[in-house]
């Protein structure tokens, strides 16, 4: 709910001084969640009808007609083409517009296609306003890694050092494609948790694999990892940087002193180890 | 020690044009020779390189360049069909990157060494995420650096600004300039489009320098001349770093005219000036107005320009003139990405070909060469691509050879669009440069024009950087691949290749003012900013091998 006081709906800005009454909130999910019940409106979309609606504002919004969809009683994954019409009005009048996108755009059914096209749709959308998007990252400081995997190798994830130069290509390169073939036969695992976001496939080769986790708590990995290194987590018990997911890098502090090494401390220990050998 | 001997040796801060002169290295400083006492190789730990029939250089600098930070990423990000089909091999010097246009950190630190040049500037930091910017020089390897911090389109500059108040509002605005420089640990002022760039988020068109920008009402011409006016009482050693506004529109060079005849007398460095010297045709097109802006600089020796020369081939736009790159996604259709830096500035990025078959874009290359050769002064102009906004700046040595080799320049032109010579004097241009006035334009006078005293020359006290290069007929090939490049007094590069790995220095100002916020401000930032003010300032951490110049 950080998200809500601090920066999105109650947040008071320069140009928004009444903060939650100076701005319209319109959530479009699958079901009635906190976020929804907050909004001015709220559109239940059916499941998986994300390309669908993106390409129906995208119509809206240049004034095309929708063939099959009656004007007066018709519907665009389950909500009334009056409710789209209002939306798509909305969002071409405002004079400043963001959408928030998350994993369930990203992760159902069109996947990157359905990214392709909402941001296709807010490219159009400068044409009237200033509008942006920005992605609801799941996990701490995914933008970081993006961030510093780009600068280094030009790519953001799915990289592949296997010939001695980084090589990019989702769904080949990528941990759970890779894991998902069995193509891996060692991993070495940090700030993350396989074991409970990981599909299964993958999840039962990390097992029968040599797995080794840098990580201060238990999880779902640690239990069954060949070896596990306990390290400090960063911004308490050691220094680091986040990258906030609208790419605003932030630096994080140790707080107290902790019995364990940071994670660099460990990479750095490993490297100097292997590069000795 | 290290001896340079035997070397035909350029280095115009010193007045040398060409002399047979010895280069003595000791502690990464070049040193007076001591006497005439024959160096006797293997003895006294000394290490010779014997440069007889080289050129020895000083390390090239490069003033404006675009390397480093949030929008490079991006670019990077936007483009992995850029990196396919380039990319470095791990060596137990190297480490393994991709990319063209935009290269990865470290190759872009191996491609710049392995020209000669030893010394670059990031040319827009945004103070918000000036950390990203300093992460990223961070991992860039064989060169010193240093970043500009954007100020042209900051709510607080501009909230400043409209203080009726002219003493007190001066005055703030130093604390106020000198604080961002603080937080950013930038080295310069940088301003882009000013005013534009806010004046598009608010959905309006295109700014003149008397244009009032909301929200605060205040003009471009103020933002221009208060900034000028807290770097000169600042004491910066680089005045501000000007991207003008307007740029690559027809007609444009009356508004770079009129920028420069309201800072007349004063410091001010043009950035890519190629894109802002077109004339306007009666039928919407552009025509060279290089000759008029180069007569202006020539009478005004008190500016200094970088040309932003155009590259055939592809390039990847970017820039905080946000306004710039949505009009240049719906002019090519290509692909596109902005971003709003809270209350700082915005950006964007589009990738672009350039052709020689294309009228706009052989007038442009046209009118690139065209300010090189009609600035009559070297001091005043320096080579840039703005990369990778003109093209990449492994184009540099194609660029020399296009100033020193006029046969070549005329051979190059009959690839043009024919029609070029209609709206350009290229062709009439007979200048070629001289060696001395190479190291001119990729040295010395960058250096100065920084105010970096321990750069850009090879005399005594000066950083051991030095470049040598086989002279031969074909310049591009002679700057591509020098013989020697040596860094901080270390051999970094060997017949063009990397053969040892070191990280350079950044280089940070202290301006004598207090590094705070002004108070008046504080509640300001503390109402609209989205992180607080003690997370704002970019810590020493972030600055491994930091060189403080003193301000003037």
């Amino acid at each position: 709910m950080r998200h809500f006081t601090r920066y999105s709906t109650l947040a008071k800005g320069l140009f928004t001084p009444r903060g939650r009454q100076g701005k319209k909130i319109v959530v479009v999910d699958v079901r009635l969640t906190p976020t929804a019940r907050a909004a001015d409106y709220f559109l239940q979309i059916k499941p998986g009808t994300d390309f669908e609606v993106f390409n129906a504002l995208r119509a809206l919004i240049k004034g095309l007609r929708l063939g099959n969809v009656d004007p007066g009683t018709g519907t665009v994954a389950g909500v009334t083409l009056t409710a789209w019409q209002e939306l798509a009005q909305l969002m071409q009048s405002c004079r400043y517009g963001v959408v928030f996108f998350g994993i369930g755009t990203t992760m159902s059914r069109g996947k990157e296609m359905n990214i392709e096209l909402l941001l296709t749709l807010i490219r159009e959308l400068n044409r009237y306003t200033r509008f942006y998007a920005i992605p609801m990252r799941g996990h701490g400081n995914v933008t970081g890694i993006n961030h510093v995997l780009t600068w280094q190798t030009g790519y953001p994830f799915a990289v592949n050092f296997s010939r001695g130069y980084p090589r990019y290509n989702p769904g080949e390169f990528s941990v759970v494609d890779m894991l998902g073939r069995r193509e891996v036969d060692a991993a070495f695992i940090i700030a993350t948790d396989p074991g409970a976001h990981l599909p299964r496939a993958a999840v039962e080769h990390l097992q029968k694999i040599p797995t080794i986790v840098l990580e201060p708590h238990c999880n779902l990995t640690t239990p069954w990892a060949q070896v596990v290194i306990p390290v400090a987590p960063a911004g308490v018990g050691a220094a680091g940087t986040f990258y906030r997911m609208d790419n605003v890098p932030l630096r994080v502090k140790k707080l107290v002193d902790f019995p364990y090494p940071s994670d660099e401390e460990v990479l750095r220990a490993l490297k100097e180890r292997i590069a000795n050998a | 020690m290290l001896k340079i001997v035997n070397g035909q040796v350029y280095d115009p801060i010193n007045g040398v044009r060409g002399a047979v002169k010895d280069i003595c290295i000791t502690g990464g400083k070049i040193v007076a020779e001591e006497g005439n006492k024959p160096a006797r190789p293997g003895c006294d730990g000394v290490e010779i390189i014997d440069a007889s029939g080289l050129i020895v250089m000083p390390g090239g600098i490069d003033i404006h360049s675009h390397i480093a930070g949030p929008k490079v990423n991006s670019g990077r990000l936007l483009c992995p069909e850029d990196h396919y089909d380039y990319f470095t091999v791990a060596t137990p010097w190297q480490r393994s990157s991709t990319g063209y246009t935009t290269p990865g950190t470290f190759l872009t630190g191996y491609l710049y060494a392995r020209m000669g040049y030893t010394t670059v500037f990031e040319a827009a930091a945004p103070p918000l995420k000036a950390r990203h910017v300093h992460e990223e020089l961070q991992d860039t390897p064989l060169l010193d650096t240093g970043c500009y911090t954007l100020m042209g389109n900051n709510y607080m500059v501009m909230k400043v600004l409209s203080d009726p108040d002219g003493s007190r509002r001066q005055e703030r605005l130093r604390e106020l300039v000198a604080w961002l420089l603080g937080s950013s640990k930038g080295y310069a002022v940088k301003v882009v489009n000013p005013g534009g760039v806010e004046n598009w988020k608010w959905g309006r068109d295109k700014v003149d320098l008397d244009t009032p920008v909301p929200p605060f009402d205040v003009t471009p011409r103020q933002i221009l001349l208060g900034l000028a006016g807290a770097v000169e009482e600042l004491r910066l050693l680089h005045p501000v770093h000007l991207h003008a506004n307007h740029i690559g529109q027809p007609g444009n060079y009356r508004t770079t005219l009129a920028t420069m005849g309201a800072l007349a007398g004063r410091r001010l460095h043009l950035t890519h000036l190629q894109f802002h010297a077109y004339e306007a045709t009666p039928k919407g097109g552009f025509r060279s107005a290089a000759p008029q802006v180069a007569g202006y600089l020539n009478e005004h020796p008190e500016f200094t320009c970088d040309v932003g020369q155009i590259i055939f081939g592809p390039a990847t736009t970017m820039t905080a003139d946000a306004p710039l790159q949505f009009s240049l996604h719906r002019l090519t259709g290509n692909k596109w990405g902005n971003c709003d830096v809270e209350m700082e500035t915005g950006s964007g990025v589009v990738p672009l070909v350039y052709r020689p078959q294309s009228l706009p874009n052989a007038i442009q290359w046209a009118i690139g060469l065209e300010l090189f050769l009609l600035v009559t002064n070297p001091w005043q102009i320096f080579l840039t691509t703005d990369h990778p906004n003109g093209g990449p700046f492994t184009a540099y040595p194609q660029v020399i050879r296009l100033l020193m080799d006029g046969d070549y320049r005329r051979a190059q032109m009959e690839r043009l669009h024919p029609k070029v010579k209609d709206y350009t004097l290229l062709a009439e241009l007979d200048r070629e440069y001289t060696l001395e006035e190479i190291a001119i334009i990729t040295r010395a006078g960058p250096a100065r024009a920084l105010g970096l005293k321990h750069k850009g020359h090879l005399g005594a006290g000066a950083d051991a950087d030095v470049a040598i290069y086989r002279p031969q007929q074909d310049k591009e090939a002679m700057f591509a691949r020098p013989v020697y490049v040596i860094k901080g007094g270390k051999i970094v590069v060997r017949d063009g290749q990397v053969v040892d790995s070191c990280y350079g220095k950044r280089f940070l100002v202290s301006p004598p003012a207090p590094n705070r916020l002004p108070e008046e401000l504080e509640e300001d930032f503390a109402a609209f900013y989205s992180i607080s003010l003690s997370n704002y300032t970019v810590e020493d951490a972030y600055v491994a091998r930091p060189e403080v110049i003193p301000c003037a």
